[in-house]
């Protein structure tokens, strides 16, 4: 509907005339979008014609091999222990962030000052960089590090908090969630802060506990924020690398590798860049299907309020 | 340095005290004892900004101690194990220039800035002021990029760029981080300029400025604030990043920031805690600083920029 109009309108003009109108805009426009074609767009079809390729990365021939990568990457024992990580620590990532930022956030939601310099510890470690989150932490935990040091004071002998592995995904997945919960309590807060105050009063007035307006008026009007932290959370946690990296190296015998180790791996180190390319197209689509599910999964939640 | 900053405390006290300090007092005068739910709630969150902050302490006051001190009582510091050695032979190592990492990391956060905002506000605008469907489309284009992970595309942008003969360079680096910040910078700046008002550009119109320049003479300047969350963004992601510097600048550039500084540093002798811990904390201070000065707007930032975007 819109575009009829300009076209009409543009039959009765000369074409050098119509060319001057939009010349502006192509000037404005342009250079953004062709840096983002080359940058972003290309790239990614790049990313799917290499996935049926068995290149290299250097060589100057290579051939088709069809989807033989992908169903390489569904059998490859390695990159499948990394998705299946991949998933855990997103998944378990994904519930604790939230579920302490949440916590957090409802008991410093006032304005006081105590409240604003707690809110500046828990988020701290937000703004600094997961590969040195990653360096600290792994200090920390090592055989001889500072929370072993500690336990031994206790009497408790050496936890292989990163030598074992079972201990090491823990200690992975609680890291992230120590350096990342804050940015989620950060939009809960603002969520909180964002639900009218009549809103409260009104409920104390009708006799509800503390707990009972958290859950009748809080929670709900708060669901929008909470599907945003639980995208974005997601999302995030489905590519982590360079946390990992810092802090177990993808160790012990590669149990906390996650697919975007995999994938950097396979691309550079082990010369296999096809293979990257597949296992990179697979975790877009997860990406981009998971994202759009939570976003549509809570869109009900986010109804029922404005019901 | 604790001591220092004592005596000025005393002073803002008086000039606040009117009415937000007055109003707990009184509170706490109607309520003398606290419910075990608030004694539970302080201790709660006590135990919590304990464990947020101790990591930074051990972080602080190991640089400056040897490493049996460090391992045998990380968590003390005695005027007898106390030295700047380490600190400054993290501040002259060879393996990685801490004061040029600075400078380079520095310099690629103005130059992301400059370019993500000087090729993401024109093309916003002419998105947000046309009605036709080819802008929507140009928006759902950028909009894209949000769903598609760096990482995904890293591996053939290393192929563009080295058939562009980019590869290694900064200003490869800095179009790839450019084109990394476009989607979310065009899809806020979009949001933004679709509430101000086209009078703006008509009256630029009447006084004979054109589209481009009635732009950036009369439209930009209003888009401050929402300029003022993406520079946020774009700075805290750009200092922090380590994979795109690693793989498009790599070792062989010469050119480390401090990510791939610290992991060229730190990454071969995690096990030599005079290295580690200086070379840490010399990686996290500017970024600490940065926080505790700009704090009430990286957070404004940031939430502006994950609500709306």
């Amino acid at each position: 509907m819109a575009t009829t109009v300009p076209l009409a309108r543009a039959r009765r003009r000369p074409a050098a005339r119509v060319w001057r109108d939009r010349l502006p805009g192509i000037v404005m426009g342009g250079p953004a979008v062709l840096v983002f074609l080359a940058m972003f767009i290309v790239p990614m079809f790049l990313a799917f014609v290499l996935s049926l390729t068995d290149w290299n990365g250097y060589s100057l021939n290579f051939t088709f091999i069809g989807l033989e990568n992908y169903a390489e990457a569904f059998r490859n024992p390695r990159t499948v222990d990394a998705a299946v990580f991949t998933a855990v620590v997103a998944f378990c990532g994904t519930v604790l962030c939230n579920a302490v930022g949440l916590f957090i956030a409802a008991l410093i939601a006032g304005n006081s000052r105590a409240n604003t310099l707690l809110r500046t510890i828990f988020f701290y470690p937000y703004i600094i960089s997961a590969l040195i989150i990653g360096f600290l932490w792994s200090a920390m935990l090592s055989p001889e590090g500072a929370v072993n040091g500690l336990l031994g004071h206790l009497g408790v002998g050496p936890v292989p908090f990163l030598t074992e592995v079972a201990f090491a995904k823990a200690s992975v997945i609680l890291t992230i969630v120590w350096s990342h919960f804050g940015f989620n309590m950060i939009l809960f807060l603002a969520g909180i802060k964002s639900v009218p105050t009549e809103y409260y009063e009104a409920a104390t007035v009708d006799g509800a506990s503390k707990w009972q307006q958290f859950r009748n008026v809080t929670l709900p009007l708060i669901a929008p924020v909470f599907t945003v932290n639980l995208v974005l959370t997601l999302v995030g946690l489905l590519k982590v690398y360079d946390i990992v990296l810092a802090l177990t190296d993808g160790g012990p015998a590669g149990s906390t590798q996650t697919i975007v180790y995999q994938i950097l791996r396979d691309s550079f180190a082990n010369s296999e860049l096809g293979f990257g390319a597949a296992q990179s197209v697979v975790l877009l689509l997860v990406t981009a299907v998971l994202g759009l599910a939570v976003t549509f999964a809570r869109r009900g939640a986010e109804k029922k309020v404005a019901d | 340095m604790a001591t220092t900053t004592h005596p000025t405390t005393p002073v803002p006290p008086p000039v606040a005290s009117g009415t937000p300090a007055a109003r707990p007092a009184s509170r706490a005068r109607r309520r003398p004892a606290p419910g075990v739910a608030t004694i539970l709630k302080w201790v709660v969150l006590g135990l919590g900004a304990l464990v947020m902050l101790v990591p930074l302490y051990i972080m602080v006051i190991n640089a400056f101690k040897p490493q049996d001190a460090i391992i045998s009582s990380p968590l003390a510091i005695t005027p007898d194990t106390f030295s700047l050695e380490y600190l400054q032979a993290a501040l002259t190592s060879e393996k990685f220039n801490v004061v040029k990492a600075y400078g380079i990391t520095l310099l690629f956060v103005a130059l992301v800035n400059l370019c993500g905002i000087a090729l993401a506000a024109p093309v916003a605008y002419v998105i947000a002021r046309g009605r036709s469907r080819w802008h929507l489309g140009l928006l759902l284009l950028f909009v894209s990029g949000l769903f598609i992970p760096g990482q995904v595309t890293l591996i053939p942008v290393v192929f563009v760029l080295r058939v562009l003969g980019l590869i290694n360079t900064i200003p490869g680096f800095i179009l790839f981080e450019t084109a990394a910040t476009l989607p979310v910078t065009i899809f806020l700046f979009a949001a933004y300029l679709k509430t101000v008002p086209r009078d703006i550009d008509e009256a630029a119109a009447l006084d004979g400025a054109g589209k481009i320049r009635a732009f950036w003479s009369c439209v930009f300047p209003i888009m401050r604030p929402v300029v003022a969350t993406i520079v946020v963004l774009n700075s805290i992601s750009v200092w922090n990043d380590f994979v795109s510097p690693q793989i498009i600048l790599g070792p062989s550039s010469g050119i480390y920031t401090v990510t791939t500084g610290v992991y060229a540093a730190v990454g071969e002798f995690s096990t030599d805690y005079t290295t580690v811990f200086p070379t840490l904390l010399l990686a996290v201070s500017p970024a600490i600083l940065f926080f505790v000065l700009m704090q009430r707007h990286i957070i404004g930032g940031l939430v502006a920029g994950a609500t709306k975007g």
